[in-house]
């Protein structure tokens, strides 16, 4: 199919429309509270002419890389152990849920408190950001391996290695993968709230000082930045998750 | 496309609780190792932070209910729970009450779905609390600033369940239903809006645990009012017992709504237990 199917021409002309009405309203509007794409374009420009939005962006992510490497890591563990062992699940499962019901934002003021203004408190945000959906996903993922494959495995003398390697992992890799699909979503919140609170770096700094100042049109590039960030990593892990997991192809649109 | 996959990930969370809670026996058995579990994470808590820690540094559970009854004796505690959750609830229902008729209209009509599912996507992906400066700016320091910040991190998943189960009823029913001469009213009542309810309450409870997120947020930045008002004056205070009043608080409000909701969840749907 080309790209010029129905449902892209609406797509491309609500797009269209919405531009140009933005444009033509946000012209009319004081420059201190709205802006328009031509401005928000011109800023961009500018502001990468400058260096600055790298520089900043450039920050942004390592804390992000950090907080989400580590949150997988320590995900994915804590997952299989719990879903391995009931005593385990037993033992920890209260304070998860506990800590995942509890709204993270309200945290920050203590990670601050605890761990700085600098990169480790950020990065510690974005793990407790991340972290619980995938260690609950992988814990899910590792308990709804089929019941009657387990037995047939058990019958035919499989070692508790072999049944983790052709059984359990297989069967609960979608599950994990999915659990970053929404854990890469929680991190980059995190990473803009602990870069609202914390020390003067990256996107969220931008974002506090640009709204300070009133600069809207500058406002609006660190935020366009975030949602391209957002879309482009959710976009990846839905790549890597039909490529790992193609036995579990979503199902097409009809 | 993008916003059909959105809620594969609400299904694989969503399927937690039901796994867990299998048999009773199997949960009961749970008991005492939870209980010691907790037990040992609160004493050890206690006696660290009662004995080696100074208080500049942290706090300790018995000190925090101390400053639970301070704060619930001064009144202060219940005017900020009061400013909370009438934002809290006003938001969220706005995010409803809009999100429930777009996910519909979205889910009928084709040229709806193509003229919105851009933005929608590109919203629900930007992280919301990016905004929150913008809104400040726009609204000021006001309770409406705070009620358009939760608005904003509820409508996206109410909207998306709604567009999703609706998309997501059995083909063959509605086939069965039109070959038997179905209206469109009573596709509606008997076949579409029963098998999309479950998606539309599991959309409610992802909401509502964002909305707090989006509470806390417009709070923490504003700080003047409401539970992020006492976190943040406490804070500066250096009066670490008080801080942890609404953050213990928050923990059970979430647990709370969520629950209920998940209970709400099966009264209104029984049907759906393979869902969950």
């Amino acid at each position: 199919m080309g790209i010029l199917t129905k449902a892209n021409v609406i797509r491309a002309a609500s797009i269209l429309l919405t531009l140009l009405l933005w444009e033509w309203v946000g012209r009319s509007v004081n420059p201190i509270l709205f802006t328009y794409p031509v401005a928000i374009a011109g800023a961009f420009y500018e502001l990468v002419a400058t260096g600055e939005l790298f520089g900043f962006l450039w920050q942004s992510l390592q804390v992000l890389a950090y907080g989400f490497g580590l949150a997988v890591i320590a995900g994915i563990l804590l997952g299989v152990i719990v879903g391995r062992f009931a005593a385990a699940e037993y033992a920890i499962d209260l304070q998860v849920s506990a800590l995942y019901s509890t709204p993270t934002v309200a945290l920050v003021p203590l990670i601050v408190l605890w761990l700085g203004f600098k990169v480790p408190a950020k990065t510690f945000v974005v793990f407790l950001f991340c972290v619980f959906p995938i260690l609950i996903n992988t814990q899910q993922g590792v308990r709804a391996v089929d019941r009657g494959l387990l037995e047939v495995a058990r019958s035919f003398c499989s070692t508790e290695r072999q049944l983790w390697r052709d059984l359990v992992i297989p069967s609960a890799l979608p599950f994990i993968v999915a659990g970053i699909r929404l854990a890469i979503g929680r991190g980059l919140v995190g990473m803009v709230i602990a870069e609202f609170y914390t020390s003067i770096t990256g996107l969220g700094y931008m974002i506090v000082r640009y709204a300070n100042n009133f600069e809207t049109a500058k406002l609006f590039v660190p935020i366009v930045t975030l949602a391209l960030m957002g879309i482009l990593l959710t976009e990846a892990v839905k790549q890597i998750e039909v490529r790992i997991a193609p036995w579990r192809r979503l199902r097409e649109e009809s | 496309m993008a916003i059909q996959e959105a809620a594969v990930g609400k299904v694989a969370e969503a399927a937690q609780p039901a796994r867990r809670s299998g048999g009773a026996g199997e949960a009961w058995s749970g008991v005492p190792v939870r209980l010691i579990s907790l037990t040992v994470a609160l004493t050890a808590w206690e006696l660290y932070g009662r004995f080696l820690l100074n208080p500049a540094v942290f706090t300790y559970p018995t000190a925090i209910a101390r400053a639970f009854a301070q704060l619930t004796l001064s009144g202060e505690l219940p005017a900020a729970a009061g400013q909370s959750f009438q934002v809290l609830f006003v938001g969220w229902l706005a995010g409803i009450f809009l999100g429930i008729p777009v996910g519909l209209l979205m889910a009928r009509y084709r040229l709806v779905e193509r003229s919105l599912d851009t933005y929608v996507n590109a919203l629900y992906a930007t992280p919301t609390v990016a905004l929150v400066p913008l809104i400040i700016n726009w609204f000021g320091f006001t309770v409406l600033a705070r009620i358009v910040i939760v608005f904003l991190f509820a409508v996206f998943p109410v909207l998306i369940n709604t567009f999703q189960g609706v998309r997501n009823v059995e083909p063959n029913l509605i086939e069965v239903a039109r070959s038997f001469c179905s209206g469109e009213s009573r596709l509606w009542r008997d076949v579409v809006l029963p098998s999309a309810v479950p998606y539309i309450v599991a959309g409610l409870r992802l909401a509502i645990g964002r909305a707090l997120v989006g509470l806390v947020v417009a709070e923490l930045f504003t700080a003047i009012a409401g539970f992020g008002g006492i976190i943040e004056r406490s804070t500066s205070a250096i009066r670490y017992d008080r801080m942890m009043v609404p953050v213990v608080l928050l923990m059970f409000v979430g647990i709370g709504l969520t629950e209920g909701l998940k209970a709400l969840e099966r009264r209104l749907a029984p049907w759906s237990s393979r869902l969950r």
